[in-house]
Formats: structure tokens, C-alpha cells, sequence
């Protein structure tokens, strides 16, 4: 199951961008439209003054004097005004009608938002005496022209258009810091490798843990394979056109020189073996890592390839089969491809052979470990100093005094074993280097 | 009558030098510089076998066997400079019968090319039978049996010791027993030959068949040895 770290960022990114919007547009936005309903104070004070007069009206001339002012109201304001009493009733001289009754059954004090919105009617407004609140209050129609003019086109456009686009484009900022500026760098890095700048520092951006870490890790990996190939291709380069011209040098002279017949012959069967086997090697090693091929696997007996492999080796180095003991019985059967492990045991074998003492022994163990057998190829040769063992598993890697060869071998066994899921490693065995295969165990029960 | 050879090869001096081979080792040689000679060559006569390259100008080596493979059943052997393995894979499963990878010595060439004129010969049943040796091979079972035990050989292992029986006191070379046993070409690292062998010797050795011994022979092959009634 794959993580997607950067699908949950941008939907939480996403998520409190629109949680955000909803609540501004909720809280700000309506709190701004609702601020626009109500009466400015200087409207509020002027029709609490029409009230101080109504109150002054009624207390110096009773029922006719809030009826005369009640009138003067109405007829200054074009608007329907009464004069109430605690009781709801008329103070003036004409009492209510059902309708005018009506109206004070959902009145609206100053400081309440005002809207044309119930009925499509403008509000009525009581306002109570200033001196005496409990003798009475005012009551009108508010007059058209105080009506809050409620919210703007304006402000509509700066509430509900401004604000998220002023949100959108955070958005945006936050999204493209978390999404472009990292691709820009990566393309950064991409032109510097485009002109050969290889040795770069890594990205920073490898230690983000999402898809964008993971492509710049595999874009380093590739960058690392890049540098390890171009590395590799300059070593073979150096190296194919040093060994190829050490033979073809010896084969000039040789052929300038008036060698007898038979001298030259040898000599030439020589060069050309050494070119071919160089050839192969390189061929060989280029195909297992450029290729890295499915090798197929089959149980094979540890004991007869060992011995398939002695016999070679008995017939090209005069040694005697005794110094080639293996202690392996017939259990030991490992899932292999027996040309490639062959292939890896022999160049081991070879290398512990060359470096021998006389009549010194090389010899094969192992035992079995899970699920695995470790073998251990161990001689009695110097060995090699404790900080080169990983290196002499390079190609063309030669330690110093180790004699012929062109240091493929054992980068080829290392391959091979790798390639059918093993592992081949070196230490010190006190005296002489010992050489460990770990290879998968084969099935009991399987016949080869 | 001489072995009758189609040699193909684009390059003159290889060209000429293996002609002048074949022709030394008395084998009538046909040689062709390109595919389309070769493809009329072979309408118009007979071959006991074919040395076929695979970068060939204007019709190539592997097309041309495509042709040959629909017309006659003729012993084809590939060579190439093209050293990969996939190369190697599409050559047989195209019908040839074995493959040489360049650079190759004229004494493998040799060995590989007797070895595929005898194996042919071996399948028509011209080979005689040789006399066998005192275990007891047994054919139905396909396995050995020596005072009463049987070895538990498996088939390639069988078919080793019999082929191996059938020409006692003779070297056969890896690159015969490669193609007899094994039914495949002889590789630079197949080393699937020297593991039966070595089990083969132990299962022997099992039954105290041990005077039957199979020796390795530098440079040729296997032989056969029978230490008790030699």
C-alpha cells in the first residue's frame, strides 16, 4: 500500500482554505451586512428628540398636546406616528383603530436593525420617553429617507469578492511553495548535471517525507547511477586501453623482432589469450550490471561443483587434489544458477590459488544459516590489510603485489552471487583471507 | 565422399582462412559472402552442415536460417562476434544447433564442428553400439544397477553414462556430450556437464561401482574407464 503524505497535505491545505472561507463569509461577512442596518447615532438621537418632545407635549398638554404633536410628527415626517401609554393606549384624544393596534405588536427599540425585510414594510420604532419611560413612548413609522440603506455594492464586492480572492491567492502562494518552488530546484539540479556538474551536494529536498522526497531520492539515485556508470565507463576505458596496449605492444615487438617460428606462434597464442580472456571478463561484468539479468535458479550440490571446479584447477596449476579438501557433505544444496556460481566459486578459487604459499592449502566449508548456507573459501595466502577488503570486490582494483590478473575477478564473483540473491564478502582469517558466499538454501525435497 | 560445407561469412580474410581450413581437413567448402548467395547456394545442393555468421550484409545470418529451417534440416552452426546472451538464446530457438562466439581458435571450431557431425551421425543410428561395460545398465528403468543396487540415476545423468558406455575407452569431447546429453550448444561457463559428471561418480561410488570411472581428459573431454576389466 503506498503512502501519499502529499495527497493528505494538499486536502487539509484545500480544507481549512474552504473552512476558512465558509467562516469568514459566515461571521465577518454577516456581521459587516448586519452593522449596516442599524440607525447612525446621529439618526438615533434625532428621533429620540421627536420622543422628548412627544413626552414634554403630553405632560404640559395632555391628551390634545400629544395629539397636536402627534399630528405635527406625521405631517413633518410623511409618516404614521402615536403617542402610547403603558397600557398601550392612546395618549392622544383619537384612540386606536385594529390596524393602528396592529403596528404595536412587533415594534423595533432605536439601537435594533432596521430592514424593510418583514412584510416589505418599513419598521415601527417606539421610543420610550426619555424622562419617564413608564408613562409612555413614541411610536412611528420609521421615515423612508432614515432607512439603513443595508449593505452596499461595494462592500458586497469587498466582503464576499476581495476577502477570498485575497484567500485564493494565500492559497495559491502556500500551494505553489509546496508543490513548484521544490520541482524548480529539482530542475536546478537536472541543468547542473545536464552541464556535467555531477558532484553536486544532495537535494535538501531528499529529507521531505511525501512524493515529491521520493521523487528527488530517486532522482538522486539516478544521479549517483549516473555518476557510478560515467565513472565506471571512464575507468574502462583507462584500463581496457592500458591492458590492451601492453599486449598489442609486446605483439609489435614481437612481431618486429626476428623470433623464430615457433616462439612467435607461442608468443602471439599468448597475447590473444590474455586480450580474449580481458575481453570476456569486461563483456561479462558489463552485462550483469547494465542488463542486471533474471538468472534461473536450480538446486544444485555444493560438493559437485567444488569438485567439477578442482579438477580444473588441479589440471591448471599442478597442484594435487589434496590441497583442495571440502568439508561440505551431501546436504548442503543451494538454489542457484549454477553457471554464474560456477563461475564467481572459480574466480575465487583461482585468486586464493594464485596467492598461495607452497603446498599451502585452499579449502571450502560451511554451515547452514536459516535459510541460507554460508560457505567460507579460506587460504593460507598474506590476506589482505583490514581497510581493503571491500575494495578489492571493484573492478580493476589491483592490490599491490597481486600478480596477474586484471582485478576482475572478483568484482565478476561478487556480481554473479548478487544476482541470484546471495552475498560474497571478505575478512581475515589469520593467516590468509577467507571469502564468504551466503547463498539461498535449496528445497529438501527437490532432485537436480 | 568429403563433408560437403556451406560456409558464410562476410569478412574475406576470416573468409579465406577458414576455407583454406575446412579445405586442408578435406571438407568440399562452399563459401558465401552474403546471405542471398548463401539462400541460392543452398537451393541448388546438398549440405552435411552449415557455418553460418550472423552480421551478414542485406540478408542476415539469423533470417537466412529462418529460410533454411523451412526448407531442409540441415546441421547449422552460428558464429558471432555478438557476444550476449540474448543473442545466444534467439540463435537456438531459431533452429540452430550450436553457436560459436568470436573470437573462437580453429581447434574449438575443430572440436565443435566433429562434434555436431558425429552427434547427427549418432542420432541416424550410424554409430555402433560398443561393447558394454560389466554394470549393468538398465534401459527401462533408466538407471544402474550393480549387485543388486540401483543408483537412483536421474535422466541427463542416465543418458551420460550411457553415452559414455556406448564408446568405452574413447575421449568424448564436452562439446559431443554437451549436445548428446544435455541437447544444448557447449557455452564458455556452462559448467552443467561437470556437476552430473561429479554426481554421477558419487552415485557410482554409492553402489561400489567404483572401478567404472569417468575421467576427465585435459582439453578433449570425458572417457570412460573400466579399471577391472580393462
Amino acid at each position: 500500500m503506498r503512502r501519499h503524505p502529499l495527497l493528505w497535505k494538499l486536502a487539509a491545505l484545500q480544507v481549512s482554505f474552504c473552512l476558512l472561507l465558509t467562516w469568514l463569509i459566515w461571521t465577518w461577512g454577516l456581521s459587516v451586512e448586519r452593522s449596516t442596518y442599524f440607525l447612525s447615532q446621529a439618526d438615533q438621537a434625532y428621533l429620540g428628540r421627536y420622543a422628548q418632545q412627544a413626552e414634554e407635549a403630553w405632560q404640559q398638554g395632555g391628551a390634545a398636546g400629544a395629539e397636536a404633536l402627534r399630528r405635527q410628527l406625521q405631517h413633518a415626517e410623511d409618516t404614521w406616528a402615536a403617542v402610547i401609554g403603558p397600557h398601550l393606549q392612546s395618549l392622544g384624544t383619537t384612540p386606536l383603530n385594529a390596524e393602528e393596534a396592529s403596528h404595536l405588536t412587533f415594534m423595533r427599540k432605536l439601537d435594533w436593525p432596521m430592514s424593510r425585510r418583514l412584510q416589505d414594510e418599513l419598521p415601527f420604532v417606539s421610543i420610550e420617553f426619555p424622562q419617564h419611560p413608564e408613562h409612555g413612548r413614541l411610536v412611528l413609522q420609521l421615515p423612508e429617507r432614515l432607512l439603513p440603506t443595508g449593505l452596499t455594492p461595494w462592500t458586497h464586492i469587498i466582503t464576499h469578492g476581495v476577502a477570498p480572492t485575497l484567500l485564493a491567492l494565500l492559497l495559491g502562494l502556500v500551494l505553489y511553495r509546496q508543490l513548484v518552488a521544490p520541482l524548480n530546484r529539482l530542475r536546478d539540479r537536472a541543468d547542473a548535471l545536464r552541464a556535467d556538474d555531477l558532484d553536486n551536494p544532495g537535494l535538501p529536498l531528499q529529507d521531505r517525507r511525501d512524493e515529491l522526497g521520493e521523487l528527488a531520492q530517486a532522482f538522486e539515485h539516478m544521479a549517483g547511477r549516473l555518476r557510478h556508470s560515467l565513472e565506471q565507463q571512464r575507468l574502462l576505458l583507462r584500463t581496457l586501453s592500458h591492458e590492451l596496449r601492453t599486449p598489442l605492444a609486446r605483439l609489435r615487438i614481437a612481431h618486429d623482432s626476428d623470433l623464430p617460428p615457433a616462439q612467435l606462434r607461442e608468443r602471439l597464442g599468448h597475447e590473444v589469450n590474455d586480450m580474449q580472456k580481458l575481453l570476456e571478463d569486461t563483456l561479462d561484468l558489463a552485462w550483469m550490471d547494465t542488463e542486471q539479468p533474471q538468472l534461473a535458479t536450480e538446486p544444485v550440490l555444493m560438493l559437485s561443483v567444488w569438485e567439477a571446479l578442482c579438477q580444473d584447477a588441479c589440471f591448471e596449476s599442478g597442484w594435487a587434489l589434496a590441497r583442495l579438501p571440502c568439508s561440505l557433505g551431501t546436504d548442503c544444496r543451494v538454489q542457484v544458477h549454477l553457471d554464474s556460481l560456477a563461475q564467481a566459486l572459480e574466480n575465487l578459487m583461482r585468486n586464493a590459488i594464485r596467492h598461495s604459499p607452497a603446498e599451502g592449502r585452499v579449502s571450502l566449508d560451511g554451515w547452514r544459516e536459516g535459510d541460507c548456507w554460508h560457505l567460507r573459501l579460506s587460504d593460507q595466502g598474506p590476506g589482505v590489510p583490514q581497510a581493503e577488503l571491500e575494495r578489492i570486490f571493484q573492478p580493476y582494483q589491483r592490490l599491490p603485489n597481486s600478480g596477474a590478473g586484471f582485478g576482475l575477478g572478483l568484482a565478476i564473483a561478487r556480481r554473479a552471487v548478487e544476482l541470484q540473491g546471495g552475498r560474497l564478502w571478505a575478512s581475515n582469517g589469520h593467516p590468509g583471507l577467507c571469502l564468504h558466499l551466503l547463498l539461498p538454501a535449496a528445497q529438501e525435497c527437490l532432485e537436480s | 565422399m568429403p563433408t560437403s560445407l556451406l560456409l558464410v561469412e562476410d569478412d574475406p580474410r576470416l573468409r579465406e582462412d577458414l576455407q583454406r581450413h575446412f579445405l586442408n581437413r578435406s571438407f568440399r567448402v562452399n563459401a558465401c559472402a552474403s546471405g542471398t548467395q548463401a539462400l541460392n547456394a543452398v537451393q541448388h545442393d546438398r549440405f552435411d552442415l552449415v557455418l553460418l555468421d550472423i552480421m551478414l550484409p542485406g540478408l542476415d545470418g539469423l533470417s537466412l536460417l529462418d529460410e533454411l529451417r523451412c526448407q531442409q534440416a540441415v546441421p547449422v552452426m552460428l558464429m558471432s562476434a555478438l557476444g550476449a546472451e540474448q543473442d545466444r538464446i534467439s540463435g537456438f530457438t531459431r533452429g540452430a544447433d550450436d553457436y560459436l562466439p568470436k573470437p573462437f581458435s580453429l581447434a574449438e571450431l575443430d572440436a565443435r564442428v566433429d562434434a555436431l557431425l558425429r552427434r547427427v551421425a549418432f542420432d541416424r543410428g550410424v554409430v555402433r553400439q560398443g561393447e558394454s561395460t560389466q554394470v549393468m545398465l538398465d534401459q527401462g528403468c533408466q538407471d544402474v544397477v550393480h549387485h543388486g543396487k540401483a543408483a537412483g540415476l536421474t535422466a541427463s545423468e542416465f543418458r551420460l553414462l550411457a553415452t559414455l558406455s556406448a564408446h568405452p575407452g574413447e575421449a568424448l569431447s564436452k562439446a559431443f556430450l554437451y549436445q548428446t546429453v544435455l541437447h544444448r550448444a557447449y557455452t564458455r561457463l556452462d559448467r552443467g556437464l561437470d556437476v552430473h559428471v561429479c554426481n554421477l561418480r558419487r552415485k557410482l561410488a554409492d553402489i561400489g561401482a567404483q572401478h567404472v570411472q569417468i575421467q576427465a581428459v585435459r582439453g578433449q573431454g570425458y572417457i570412460l574407464v573400466d579399471t577391472e576389466h580393462a
